[in-house]
């Protein structure tokens, strides 16, 4: 059987993949995308932290997580579409109307 | 066996998440997340958490991802929008924040060792199992998340109406 630092690891790789994505790109479909690569990481060590310590807590915390981010994706793609309509453009640093 | 199975979604995974953040088409981005959707879910059904798989199977790569697929066909990128794209300013900042939260959890979790570590329980996250907990004790924030669901769909509308308006204005 897998020891569960393994799954931790894993779930850190996949973590810093996400950050690396959301920090480096500035298309912000990507910085998006790589943002449910974040949740999903945290997903990974929910479930497996409630597999080793036989909880549903894990497993429901997971589920939750799952809905909000359903939620925030939908918002945020219809401002990203907002964006493009009014900038024609989806680069994150063209949004400096609230620099200053 | 379940050791092999957990290495090669692994790699699955792990390659699909490089693909996310390096690929240069839109398209590939969202369609490598669907891969990795799709190993994390095996992943989840590798931990007994049959529940939670499927949900994230079905929300995800059913709902979530075709969304991004409709957005991106819709925006209906161009090639030089594209390409102006590549470059950016934190590109050393953020690789090296990668490299050094990825080496900061290794080594953290390479230190913790607990007794559960190699011998984990034998919950079983059934359909009936979960939802026995999420209708006794998690009732609250299970009925708190419809208000979510409904707030967003508010959000969505008043964006979108705003979206309407602005296109009126400059058609005139």
């Amino acid at each position: 059987m897998i020891p569960l630092t393994y799954y931790l690891i894993l779930s850190g790789i996949i973590f810093s993949i996400g950050i690396v994505g959301v920090t480096t790109s500035r298309n912000v479909l990507k910085i998006l995308l790589s943002l449910e690569l974040l949740l999903a990481a945290s997903n990974l060590s929910f479930v497996s932290f409630s597999k080793f310590n036989g909880d549903y807590d894990g497993q429901l915390i997971v589920f939750f997580v799952i809905l909000v981010a359903a939620a925030e994706v939908a918002v945020g793609l219809a401002i990203v579409v907002l964006m493009y309509r009014r900038l024609f453009t989806i680069q994150a640093d063209e949004l400096k109307e609230l620099k200053w | 066996m379940s050791s092999y199975f957990f290495y090669f979604l692994a790699a699955i995974l792990i390659f699909a998440s490089v693909c996310v953040v390096l690929a240069r088409n839109p398209l590939y981005n969202v369609l490598s997340l669907v891969l990795a959707i799709f190993s994390l879910s095996s992943l989840f059904i590798l931990l007994e958490a049959y529940f939670v798989g499927i949900i994230l199977l079905l929300v995800y790569a059913g709902a979530v991802l075709i969304f991004f697929l409709f957005m991106v066909m819709c925006l209906n990128l161009n090639a030089p929008a594209l390409t102006s794209l590549q470059q950016s300013r934190f590109k050393i900042l953020g690789w090296s924040a990668g490299l050094l939260m990825t080496s900061t959890i290794y080594f953290a979790i390479r230190s913790f060792q607990t007794a559960q570590d190699t011998n984990p329980s034998t919950l079983r996250g059934t359909i009936e199992s979960i939802g026995k907990v999420l209708f006794t004790d998690y009732l609250l924030p299970f009925e708190l998340t419809s208000l979510l669901l409904l707030i967003a769909i508010f959000g969505i509308v008043s964006l979108a109406q705003g979206a309407f308006n602005t296109g009126k204005e400059e058609a005139r």
